[in-house]
């Protein structure tokens, strides 16, 4: 008994001597890195997002994903790639969404890193050496904690407002979309999403002769996995021509976030749909 | 009387469990309050997944605080005379809090899972799969055949396996399952040699080294550990290589425990090199010190300590993280699990000083 009770106490010292304490971040950069190397890429992954943003989505991916030409429409620079990773549909297998929070298995993406059968197109990082199993790991462990975004992003999300689309605005496709992005700061209230607040028109000369934009049917959602994320699919197949899609911020029934702030004005994007070759 | 058999094991278990193991709980620590080793609750050698039928016993006798009478033998998972099955259940109401951001309150079934052995051969040969069904869709976990020894003291696993490498806790987002990246989120395909005799305990896993995933190189993932049991201590090391594209990977750990009076202490230590990071940025080093106090039978008060170190090249940028968790185990079958942690890291980044408090319920049997 003796033994034990000293046992304990013994143990329990050496508890609290052997507990280290948490760095005090001199010299470290807001990711833990070295300023003095430039902080931010090359470091080891971990299974937080802006981890994974610096280590990887920034330094290796962000090379081609990025702005107006981004492959697949799908941009990962630092501003974009949350809202069109998560909960995103792939536009190579519709029927799998990028990154599915909390089951890495099915997520397109770690398909894609991963090079497995059945994925449409390469391996990624395109025609580069595959990211390590450590990063893979790591960027496995964050969707299975359910993909949560960066703290530091979502604390800047302030302002209700359109972040990005895909299609960008004035851009030109070779290819009719089968779907259009429109991410936001902020969550939206699903219960705005209609077609009272979202609308695509076909605002080329072909309409004009027809006596104006023509609206086109299309369905608009939210993302399933996260409502910062606006779907919008056309009902039919968009013709070459040059399209206009429209967010009503403003009067009675106006897209708002969950806190019921509007955009506070309208937003309009435009796109052009090239012949086919 | 096979009928009176079936009745008699059971209740002799039961006899024997109360006697020799009052008051033991579940994890890693259940093992250093017993003196065992993992394969005496659970069928995987390593520990984890279906229990055996002493696990399912104990579970249903001696770890809940009051056992209630049923019109019903004991479950052992026995479906006929070549199948068994369990499972484990966990859900979460959680609230997450990080300095300058929205707190995060949800309500998430953190996995259901169901195990089936099938006894091809008794004690000798078996196939063993581990699902989670939930959430998502269903997900294999591990799926092998075992062959043991006559003897019971060599075996032989083949199939999707979680690695051996140290404690196998239940918190996966522990620094030392994270930073190995070797836990019960990433098995990996391969075959495992095991070596049981007397105190020792020895493992030696081979395999593709990419968590499941597809094979991206030639190199493979050797694991190994080797484990010395007392009845009141323990100790092991371990060691893991993986010789990834891009740069291996190696990992050493030692781990430990110690049971003294009603309280019992878990150690592990463990240090990571992967060279697949430059700048000799993927030296890592991860700790974890824990204290499980048995206060009452089917009440259990765990304190655990980690320390995780992202680059040792580099000073200043450890973190920590304290967790205080409550379990108290009512009935059979039944655990309520309540508690907080507290991550703290460099001030500079939000994330790493996040509060989490949890109450989880989790159904076993």
């Amino acid at each position: 008994m003796q033994i034990d009770r000293y046992g304990s106490w013994a143990a329990l010292m050496l508890l609290a001597g052997a507990a280290g304490c948490a760095g005090n971040g001199q010299g470290l950069d807001q990711n833990g890195q070295p300023i003095s190397m430039g902080g931010g890429s090359g470091g080891p992954t971990t299974a937080d997002f802006q981890s994974i943003q610096d280590t990887v989505f920034t330094p290796i991916c962000s090379k081609c994903h990025i702005g107006a030409s981004a492959p697949e429409g799908l941009q990962l620079d630092a501003a974009h790639s949350y809202n069109f990773l998560v909960g995103v549909p792939s536009t190579e297998q519709p029927n799998l969404v990028r990154v599915k929070p909390s089951d890495p298995d099915n997520s397109y993406m770690v398909r894609k890193i991963e090079g497995l059968p059945g994925i449409t197109g390469l391996q990624m990082p395109y025609m580069e050496t595959p990211l390590s199993q450590a990063t893979i790991d790591a960027i496995r462990q964050w969707i299975a904690n359910g993909a949560p975004n960066a703290p530091a992003a979502a604390a800047k999300a302030q302002v209700f407002a359109v972040q990005a689309t895909a299609p960008v605005d004035k851009a030109t496709v070779k290819a009719p979309p089968a779907q259009i992005l429109v991410t936001f700061t902020q969550e939206v209230d699903a219960s705005l999403v209609n077609d009272t607040t979202v609308t695509l028109e076909r605002i080329d000369s072909a309409s004009a002769a027809a006596g104006g934009a023509k609206t086109m049917t299309a369905i608009a959602r939210l993302a399933p996995m996260n409502p910062a994320v606006l779907l919008i699919t056309p009902t039919t197949r968009l013709e070459p021509g040059a399209y206009r899609v429209t967010v009503r911020g403003t009067g009675g029934g106006a897209l708002a976030n969950m806190n019921a702030a509007t955009l506070g004005a309208d937003t309009s994007f435009e796109f052009t749909v090239e012949p086919a070759q | 009387m096979i009928g009176r058999l079936s009745l008699f094991v059971p209740r002799c278990l039961f006899v024997v469990l109360c006697f020799a193991a009052f008051g033991a709980r579940a994890e890693p620590y259940l093992a250093v309050q017993l003196g065992l080793k993992c394969g005496q609750c659970h069928v995987n050698p390593t520990g984890g997944g279906l229990r055996t039928t002493f696990g399912d016993i104990f579970s249903q006798t001696v770890l809940p605080a009051q056992h209630l009478d049923s019109p019903l033998d004991n479950w052992t998972g026995q479906l006929g005379q070549y199948l068994r099955t369990g499972g484990d259940l966990r859900f979460d109401a959680s609230a997450m809090q990080a300095p300058n951001t929205r707190t995060v309150d949800q309500f998430a079934v953190q996995q259901m899972r169901l195990y089936a052995e099938a006894d091809l051969i008794p004690n000798r040969l078996l196939a063993y799969v581990d699902e989670q069904v939930a959430p998502g869709g269903a997900l294999n976990r591990e799926a092998y055949l075992v062959y043991w020894s006559a003897t019971h003291d060599w075996y032989l696993k083949a199939g999707q396996m979680y690695l051996p490498f140290g404690l196998r806790l239940q918190d996966q987002t522990a620094f030392i399952q994270t930073t190995t990246g070797i836990n019960m989120t990433t098995p990996d395909q391969g075959v495992e040699f095991g070596w049981e005799r007397g105190h020792w305990d020895a493992q030696f896993a081979l395999s593709n080294g990419t968590a499941g995933g597809a094979v991206n190189s030639n190199g493979k993932q050797s694991s190994a550990q080797l484990i010395y049991v007392e009845s009141v201590w323990r100790t092991g090391v371990a060691a893991n290589y993986n010789a990834q594209s891009g740069g291996a990977k190696s990992a050493y750990g030692i781990f430990g425990g110690l049971r003294t009076g009603p309280i019992s202490w878990l150690a592990q230590a463990e240090i990571t090199d992967d060279q697949s990071i430059a700048n000799k940025q993927g030296k890592q080093l991860a700790t974890l010190l824990e204290g499980n106090w048995l206060i009452a039978r089917g009440n259990n008060l765990k304190i655990t300590h980690e320390l995780f170190n992202p680059n040792r090249a580099v000073p200043n940028g450890e973190q920590t993280r304290w967790s205080l968790v409550y379990e108290l185990t009512p009935i059979q079958f039944v655990q309520i699990r309540t508690g907080f942690r507290r991550n703290d890291g460099i001030p500079q980044d939000n994330a790493e000083h996040g509060r989490l408090y949890f109450v989880e319920l989790h159904g076993y049997f």
